[in-house]
């Protein structure tokens, strides 16, 4: 009796963790997002999907989830091909590319409140280094973090600073998992260094690439809102606001529980189909040990 | 000996246990977090029987969220400071108990001695629901020294909007390469300012007698007054003659005036120590003033600010009993005087006001007086009694969000108004 | 001829472009420690400076006067071992259970368990959980901060996949010697995955100690909020825009993971990639 159960024991730890701090809150969400709530939670409303309505009829809500596509996509879009090319790099034989890999590592020791801090520290107008170079260099000066588009470009800087290093772990790990003869056989059929990697290696890492996409996505998007709280806070006005930041303000400084509720529900659908297609297209995603 | 300790030891347990224990939240930051504990500490002395535990929470939009989760958790504190215009959400939330009914059952208290303006703001339909504490009316602060240096009155600062605009015009210090290193004047991206214009300028920002004579329903402010403001605050902007800091940045108001990479500053009251003090070390002199007014405006009166003392229903009466013990020490005329003399608060009472002038704390410490007479020879009604609004938060975030696409030129100073009516309105109707 | 000096000229230029990317890629953290020791004179002058001078440690007791830093450090890192232990103990245990045993249901659980495999909830459902631990009580308590996060699909997976990998004669070889399941977990298995458990030890410290929003949103006092809150707090303090201070924060915050990453670079990376965890 007791081996039968045995399995069954093993999973319970990992179980009432998922089922009360994932699933109860996916359900409590769910739930409040048909109500609307009062501050205290005291008084409650049956509205139905007036929630979701209301948000999509939110011109500010349709900016966040735009800005969301843009601020993601930009940053992903840099980060994959940025990744690729260092990891290119540092593929070759070149003296001191251990070290070289140490130092682009780093950043993803670092958490993306770090990233946001530091970040802030460079595009600082004042005492920035950025600013002072540009300055030098091209004799322009920006206000990086309040003006309209550059504060999107500083959040841009910050999320790709911190997504290359994962991104470059990768594609080095893939690179490295090629075959010589491929490479070979394509050096011997005459193609050129630059057609090699086009039309050889960057297929050859697809799956890898369909991956990070996938986690790029899920970086830039989630784990950006401590980027966006200690850059930008969201502004100027709401410019830099995107799903996640808007979901917090809703949720923690409006008090608007049932709103905030459906915007849960909302981004929870979001990363599940992501999470489908990756498992649905990514099977070919290969260990590298 | 052993059976001595023994009872010693039992005394001190039921002592300990006798004791009342409260939870008192605040959002005052910085050098304040001490005072407040000195301040409470001295209550402890005074009260044995009652132990409080003072916890600074953070901001006032933390405060409120970390309200809600603890009264939903059922542990929510029994004194919590709470900005002023959280009122009418705080009356609607069914989790205090008014202070009014505190006072009714309590013979001791006196609220006649307190400044009527500052009882008229948190008073609706005629109750006292929270305690004020911490009040703070807006200040034009401005650097004597940097007046004189450019050829402006230090004893004759500006009055009006066009007035202003001109000192802004002889601060403005360029470099040699033509970058702007010294402008006119900042002060913090935020409603309220919006707000004291619109009484000064004798205007209601909602409708129903500014919400007190009935929940309000609509905001009312798109008109010439606001635009008043608004044309200004853009024409500033416009011509480099002010700096603009991110969304409710006193902080980054403050540091530019202390730096002296402004000339004036509108800020809090409650910064009036902070900035004397820092005057004097970076060696400049400070000084205060009214609120300059559009060209040919009547003086309204301006709106109290800050934020007052909330009590919260407990199960057990005694800590409520505890808890309005510690309401009142701190409305006493000492530590008003104290906490008035540490930050530039002001005393809400007479008696303290008075007290101060006979010691003649005034005479050295003018810039405290400013603000307590421009509280003073503000017109009463209610238009500068402040309005009361449920929503109040997320008008001012419509507001905030039309003043900042203004400012980057996205939209008119009309356009800008029209948008935040629109916000507003939409916020209003959706409180719950 | 011509191939070798063509291919000395490409080597010159890939060093180049290592050392100009690996120098952008490091310039911030190394900027934030330069910065986190100088004076305020250094730090605000203009044109900003590049290179420190001096050793001016001030920052980093100023950092400490400003927040309760060391009780902020201390949270910080008993939150992260304590979700490291719970998420290496519930994900060997659970892995254990997918990989060597079949049972009834072991099919739906795991896609139950699937299912949760890229969504971070303490970003993804931050108000329901916040509700749901306010009801427990936990606001403002180590709990809240930890047990929410004591398991993952990722571990529970990463140890799984391993445990696979080990051939099962090892089990009927300890079987026949009459040992329980539990013992062949505890007494071979386990010692068997060292480098993944080590391995996987670095990757739920760093992702712990990082944790942002969640310990943001839970804890009501400064003595309760950890280090990465802290910079925040720092940042929006009186003192704003000394960024002398605000980067002897940083620092602190970072210092831990970069010299965990540092040290056993090699085994961070085999990990990172072994078990394909969010970045």
């Amino acid at each position: 009796m007791r081996r039968k159960i045995f399995p069954y024991l093993l999973l319970i730890p990992t179980y009432l963790v998922i089922v009360f701090f994932i699933y109860a809150p996916a359900f409590d969400a769910l739930y409040n997002s048909f109500f609307r709530v009062s501050v205290f939670g005291r008084r409650k409303i049956f509205v139905g999907f007036q929630n979701y309505l209301s948000l999509f009829a939110d011109k500010d809500y349709l900016y966040a989830v735009n800005f969301t596509l843009v601020y993601t996509g930009v940053t992903v879009v840099v980060s994959i091909f940025l990744s690729f090319f260092l990891a290119l790099l540092l593929d070759q034989k070149v003296p001191g590319s251990r070290i070289y890999r140490t130092l682009i590592f780093a950043p993803y020791a670092v958490s993306h409140v770090v990233a946001g801090a530091l970040w802030g520290f460079l595009l600082n107008p004042v005492v920035g280094h950025v600013n002072y170079l540009m300055r030098i260099f091209f004799g322009i000066q920006t206000h990086w973090l309040t003006t309209t588009p550059y504060a999107a470009y500083s959040l841009i800087f910050a999320s790709v600073w911190k997504t290359l290093p994962f991104n470059i772990i990768f594609y080095l790990a893939a690179l490295q998992s090629i075959p010589t003869e491929v490479l070979e056989a394509s050096i011997i059929d005459g193609a050129s260094s630059w057609k090699r990697v086009w039309k050889i290696i960057f297929p050859l890492v697809s799956p890898i690439t369909f991956y990070l996409v996938i986690m790029s996505i899920i970086s830039a998007t989630f784990q950006s809102f401590a980027i966006i709280d200690v850059m930008t806070k969201g502004g100027p006005g709401i410019y830099t606001t995107n799903l996640v930041y808007k979901l917090f303000l809703d949720g923690f400084r409006f008090q608007k529980i049932g709103l905030a509720s459906a915007q849960n529900v909302i981004l929870f659908i979001v990363m599940m189909v992501i999470t489908i297609i990756y498992f649905s297209y990514g099977q070919r995603r290969v260990h590298y040990q | 000996m052993r059976r001595f300790w023994l009872i010693v030891l039992v005394v001190l347990t039921v002592v300990s246990f006798a004791k009342v224990k409260i939870q008192f939240w605040h959002a005052m930051g910085g050098w304040r977090i001490e005072v407040i504990q000195n301040m409470v500490n001295d209550f402890m002395k005074l009260n044995p029987d009652i132990e409080v535990e003072v916890q600074y929470v953070g901001s006032y939009e933390e405060i409120l969220a970390k309200l809600v989760a603890a009264v939903q958790a059922g542990t929510p504190p029994h004194v919590v400071q709470l900005n002023e215009i959280s009122t009418q959400k705080m009356i609607d939330s069914g989790v205090i108990v008014p202070v009014q009914d505190l006072i009714d059952k309590d013979p001791t208290f006196d609220v006649g001695l307190f400044l009527p303006q500052v009882l008229n703001y948190y008073r609706v339909g005629g109750k006292l629901y929270s305690m004020p504490w911490n009040t703070s009316t807006p200040l034009l602060y401005y650097n004597k020294t940097m007046f004189k240096e450019v050829g402006l009155d230090p004893n004759n600062p500006p009055t009006t909007f066009s007035e202003l605009i001109e000192a802004c015009r002889k601060l403005v210090k360029k470099d040699d390469k033509g970058n702007i290193v010294r402008t006119g004047i900042t002060w913090p991206l935020y409603a309220w300012f919006f707000e004291q214009y619109m009484a000064l300028q004798n205007q209601p920002l909602v409708d129903n007698n500014n919400g007190r004579t009935a929940k309000a329903t609509k905001v009312v402010f798109n008109n010439q007054a606001a635009l008043n403001f608004l044309n200004f605050w853009n024409t500033l902007t416009k011509e480099g003659l002010m700096i603009n800091t991110r969304r409710a940045d006193w902080t980054a108001a403050r540091q530019l005036f202390i730096s002296q990479t402004v000339g004036m500053l509108i800020s809090s009251t409650s910064d009036v120590a902070l900035l004397m003090n820092e005057s004097k070390k970076q060696g400049f002199e400070l000084g205060t003033a009214f609120l300059p007014l559009p060209d040919g405006t009547q003086r309204g009166g301006v709106v109290v600010g800050g934020g007052s003392l909330w009590i919260l229903k407990q199960k057990k009466q005694a800590e409520v009993d505890a808890a309005w013990k510690l309401v009142k020490y701190l409305a006493e005329p000492g530590p008003q005087i104290v906490w008035h003399q540490a930050t530039g608060y002001y005393p809400i009472r007479v008696d303290a006001i008075q007290k101060l002038l006979v010691q003649g704390y005034y005479q050295e410490n003018p810039h405290h007086l400013t603000a307590i007479l421009q509280l003073l020879t503000s017109v009463q009604n209610y238009n500068t009694q402040g309005a009361i609004i449920g929503a109040f938060p997320e008008v001012r975030n419509a507001i905030d969000m039309a003043v900042e696409k203004m400012l980057t030129g996205a939209l008119t100073p009309k356009q800008a108004l029209d948008e935040a009516e629109r916000n507003a309105n939409k916020a209003i109707k959706e409180y719950f | 001829m011509r191939k070798s000096t063509k291919r000395i000229i490409k080597t010159i230029v890939f060093e180049i472009l290592l050392i100009t990317s690996s120098l952008l890629m490091f310039a911030p953290i190394l900027l934030a420690i330069i910065m986190s020791i100088q004076p305020p004179e250094f730090v605000f002058s203009y044109p900003p400076r590049f290179f420190p001078r001096g050793l001016f440690l001030q920052n980093y007791l100023e950092a400490f006067k400003i927040v309760p830093f060391a009780r902020m450090i201390f949270n910080s890192a008993l939150i992260s071992i304590f979700i490291t232990l719970g998420k290496l103990v519930t994900g060997s245990l659970s892995g254990y259970a997918y990989a060597n045993f079949v049972f009834r249901g072991s099919k739906i659980s795991f896609y139950v368990l699937f299912a949760t495999l890229f969504i971070p909830a303490e970003i993804v459902l931050i108000v329901p959980l916040f509700r749901i631990v306010s009801r427990f009580g936990w606001t403002n308590t180590y709990w809240a901060m930890t047990v929410p996060f004591l398991a993952s699909a990722t571990n529970t997976f990463l140890m799984q996949q391993h445990f696979k990998t080990i051939p099962k004669d090892f089990e009927d070889a300890a079987k026949i010697d009459g040992a329980t399941p539990m013992q062949y977990f505890t007494k071979i298995l386990l010692p068997l995955s060292r480098p993944i458990i080590a391995g996987a030890a670095i990757i739920n410290f760093t992702y712990a100690w990082n944790m942002y929003l969640w310990p943001m949103i839970v804890a009501m006092e400064d003595r309760m909020k950890t280090v990465q809150v802290a910079i925040n707090m720092i940042m929006n303090a009186e003192s704003s825009n000394n960024w002398g201070i605000i980067m002897a924060a940083t620092v602190v915050a970072l210092l831990p993971t970069l010299i965990l990453f540092f040290a056993l670079q090699d085994l961070f990376v085999k990990s990172l990639v072994g078990s394909g965890v969010k970045g």
